[in-house]
């Protein structure tokens, strides 16, 4: 048992803490997607420190990981800076082409995502398809020479400044559900390919994600990653990954301080807040609330330096997109009706950034696997419980 | 960074396990609990856990202990809580010997750690007055210098085993007043000393809990462990220690109730399938198998920490309030998935029914803790 950092461990993260400290400025602070010039630069420097595909063969234009956690203290450091973070790109596409694509593949796209080089949407959700992603419907056809796909897609992040998509695509339409899955890699330049903004509930600077249409969209044979029909056990591969490599509990952590911090500072009427019994005993419920989060993603580390971490993650997700809201709840709780004072208000407190907390959070506990289906993991995976929608169980039957 | 046992630690963990689940059943369990003259532990059961090192276990080697840490213990503790085994493993093997290491004379050492390791005594922990109060500002009972003595006079409530065990550590004030930090002062004293009386509360989770009184209690100065009038700035340590210690047992009860939820739930046949087939019931288990991960980490995540030296009275706060929650949580939730089982007194999970609630209760329940959070995070109450 060693709780501390190793020394090496402990080198890497002051080497990120003193990298951000130079080249984190405020024009690339506070977003989480590579998408602006400013924000593209920064993760250009992340890349030319090699950080960015870390733990892959050079022949990919990977670099050695200076330590088995390397991949998660960056996230973790990324986070508590507020800085873009680099999951998605390393951490579902890289991979994913890496463990099943084919040479040509790897070739092509390898050293582009480490070198930061191009961005990526991932395209999964459609409107009869969410949590049931299995249920998705977008075509792909075999026409000889080519694939040619149709379907809509929504809610597809970062489509209106990625250079490709990542598809999933149903290649079997006669096969079960799971199993007629294929993932395609699509440039976003291709013809047939439109989307149009999906605003998200929020004040002015907003996050935006996007509806997006393929219309009879011809994509290269070879673009098919792995094997056909396979797609399916990549996509939950990847979500693996996703919940915990993505969705770093840090931010959390650096949000509940502020508020912390912010309610330290606070008068009304002459009295300070933190004065007051009811904030003291609710944010010290919070407070403990967050270090457990602290702790489930310390557990999922110790088990990354073994295996995937897989209902571990799914622990860390259930908790943290729980505590996200819980955070802004009560950080607007404690400001009371300047809670509600938006963006561009001279009185609203942290410049309005809990509302806006408040209103999206809860989108973490629907996207990339929510608290419930993260529990639904848990129950199934963990305690082995059987499928609530599948045949009867009777005792004896479980695990 | 690395959560895994030790060979060592795997090796205490399964004994301990093998050892309480063959002792320390639900039948053992409940026939401690019947009747209220009884002193609430098995001495043959104390017996064995000093032969198989763990009265011990903490205590350092120059002491004849096994100098092992917190950590161990809490590993330790987690299998007693599974098995809510009733002993004074904690007044005695962590308050008293931690105490007595800390702040006893040379011979006070050597005479009293021997008789701890050896399960010859047990102590009870008298600290808690007669208010919702915990900590050191609450401590009332008067102590006052005669001559070679000291004559103790008021009373102490929520004693865990008082009337059974040998000794009594008793914190006292011997300066200043209600309300402040300074002025606390520790006895070691027997249990039969005249003067006291111990008078049973019944509990909820029927264990021994005693309302202990002292009227005109005389003991000589030799009776005195630590610093007088500074005793705090010992049993400080101590009592963060107990609370991780505490902390580690209701985890181990929660694992264990959550284990007796989920194996129901895979055996109750409604609507023609397993109850842990519907999707609510999953999602209840699921929850609890969060917060016991939780609670599992940060009780070993503090502990460790405290082997290292290092302050930790911030997380201590926090293991102690979350696992008080989550004890008390699980237990609750547990037992509705029992059904209307949950709630006849046959059915075991009553036990930690019984218990969950009264667990969270006790050592300051949540807001002794809290407030120590929120005067970490937002300094003192200035008002
Ligand atoms: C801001 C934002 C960004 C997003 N970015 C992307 C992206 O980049 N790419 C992408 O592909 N998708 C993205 N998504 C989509 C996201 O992954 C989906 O919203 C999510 O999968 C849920 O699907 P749904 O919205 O259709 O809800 P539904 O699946 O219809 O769910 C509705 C409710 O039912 C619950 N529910 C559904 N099934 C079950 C079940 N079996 N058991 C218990 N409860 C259940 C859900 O938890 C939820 O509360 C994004 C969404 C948002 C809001």
């Amino acid at each position: 048992m060693e709780f501390d950092l190793s020394l090496e461990e402990a080198g890497f993260r002051d080497e990120v803490k003193a990298f951000l400290e130079a080249e984190l400025t405020e024009e690339v602070r506070g977003g989480m997607f590579v998408d602006t010039p400013a924000r593209v630069a920064f993760v250009d420097k992340l890349a030319a420190k090699g950080w960015l595909g870390m733990g892959f063969p050079e022949k990919y234009g990977g670099s050695k990981k200076p330590i088995a956690l390397a991949q998660f203290i960056l996230n973790v450091e990324l986070e508590l800076a507020h800085a873009p973070i680099v999951g998605k790109n390393v951490g579902v596409i890289a991979n994913t082409i890496f463990h099943n694509g084919s040479e040509e593949m790897k070739d092509e796209f390898l050293p582009k995502v480490f070198k930061n080089e191009c961005q990526w949407a991932l395209s999964y959700t459609e409107p009869q398809a969410g949590t049931d992603l299995a249920a998705l419907q977008c075509k792909c056809e075999d026409k000889g020479d080519h694939w040619l796909v149709n379907g809509t897609k929504r809610f597809i992040t970062s489509a209106h400044f990625a250079d490709y998509h990542w598809v999933a695509v149903r290649t079997d339409p006669d096969a079960q559900k799971h199993k007629g899955v294929s993932i395609i890699i699509m440039d976003a330049d291709a013809e047939g390919l439109t989307y149009t903004p999906q605003w998200c509930v929020g004040s002015t600077g907003a996050e935006r994600t996007n509806e997006v249409f393929y219309d009879n969209v011809k994509v290269p044979k070879n673009r098919l990653v792995g094997e056909i029909n396979k797609g399916f056990i990549y996509l939950m591969q990847a979500l693996d990954y996703e919940r915990f490599a993505i969705i770093s509990f840090a931010a959390r952590v650096r949000r509940f301080n502020k508020v912390a911090e912010w309610v330290k500072e606070a008068e009304f009427g002459g009295k300070k807040l933190s004065d007051d019994p009811a904030i003291r005993s609710k944010f010290a419920t919070l407070a403990t609330r967050v270090e457990i989060g602290t702790m489930l993603e310390k557990m999922c580390i110790c088990v990354a330096a073994e295996r995937v971490p897989n209902t571990e993650a799914a622990m860390n997700k259930a908790w943290a997109s729980t505590i996200g809201t819980e955070i802004a709840n009560l950080a607007l709780d404690a400001m009371g009706p300047y809670g509600y004072l938006w963006d561009g208000s001279e009185h609203a407190p942290l410049e309005g950034e809990m509302v806006d907390q408040y209103l999206m959070h809860g989108h973490s506990r629907v996207a990339a696997a929510g608290v419930d289906t993260s529990k639904t993991i848990i129950a199934r995976r963990l305690l082995g419980l059987p499928d609530p929608l599948g045949k009867p169980f009777l005792p004896n039957q479980a695990k | 960074m690395d959560m895994k046992y030790t060979e060592e630690q795997k090796q205490l963990q399964d004994l301990a396990r093998r050892y309480l689940e063959k002792e320390c059943t639900i039948d053992f369990v409940r026939n401690l609990e019947k009747k209220d003259e009884e002193i609430g532990f098995s001495k043959e059961m104390w017996a064995s856990f000093a032969e198989m090192g763990w009265l011990g276990l903490a205590i350092p080697e120059e002491h004849d202990g096994m100098g092992w840490g917190l950590v161990d213990q809490a590993i330790l503790a987690m299998q007693m809580g599974r098995s809510i085994c009733p002993s004074p493993y904690l007044s005695t093997a962590v308050i008293a010997a931690e105490a007595i290491v800390l702040g006893g004379t040379d011979d006070q050492k050597s005479e009293l750690l021997e008789e701890i390791i050896g399960g010859e005594a047990v102590y009870a922990f008298c600290f808690q007055e007669n208010t919702r109060e915990f900590g050191p500002k609450t401590v009332a009972l008067e102590a006052k210098a005669d001559g070679d003595n000291y004559v103790i006079n008021g009373s102490k409530m929520f004693v865990e085993f008082s009337k059974g065990a040998d000794k009594l550590l008793v914190v006292t004030r011997t300066a200043g007043k209600v309300g402040e930090e300074s002025g606390l002062t520790m006895f070691i004293m027997d249990s039969d000393t005249k003067g006291i009386t111990h008078t049973h509360l019944p509990t909820m989770a029927r264990d021994r809990q005693y309302e202990v009184k002292f009227e005109n209690v005389t003991v000589p100065k030799s009776a005195v462990l630590g610093p007088v009038g500074d005793g705090w700035t010992i049993l400080n340590k101590v009592v963060q220690k107990a609370a991780v210690i505490f902390s580690a047992y209701c985890a181990g009860t929660a694992e264990v109730m959550h284990e007796y939820a989920l194996e129901f739930s895979k055996e109750r046949v409604q609507f023609g399938r397993i109850i842990g087939q519907m999707q609510v019931i999953q999602q209840y288990l699921a929850t609890c198998t969060i917060e016991i991960y939780g609670a599992r980490t940060i009780v070993l995540y503090t502990a460790w920490h405290m082997d290292q030296g290092r302050d930790m009275l911030d997380y201590v706060a926090k293991t102690k309030a979350f696992t008080s929650h989550c004890v008390e949580h699980i237990c609750d939730r547990g037992s509705q998935i029992f059904g209307g089982m949950g709630y006849i007194e046959e059915t075991p999970t009553t036990l930690h029914l019984r218990r969950g609630k009264q667990y969270q209760l006790s050592m300051g329940g949540m807001a002794y803790w809290e407030d120590i959070v929120a005067e970490k995070m937002f300094g003192p109450v200035t008002a």
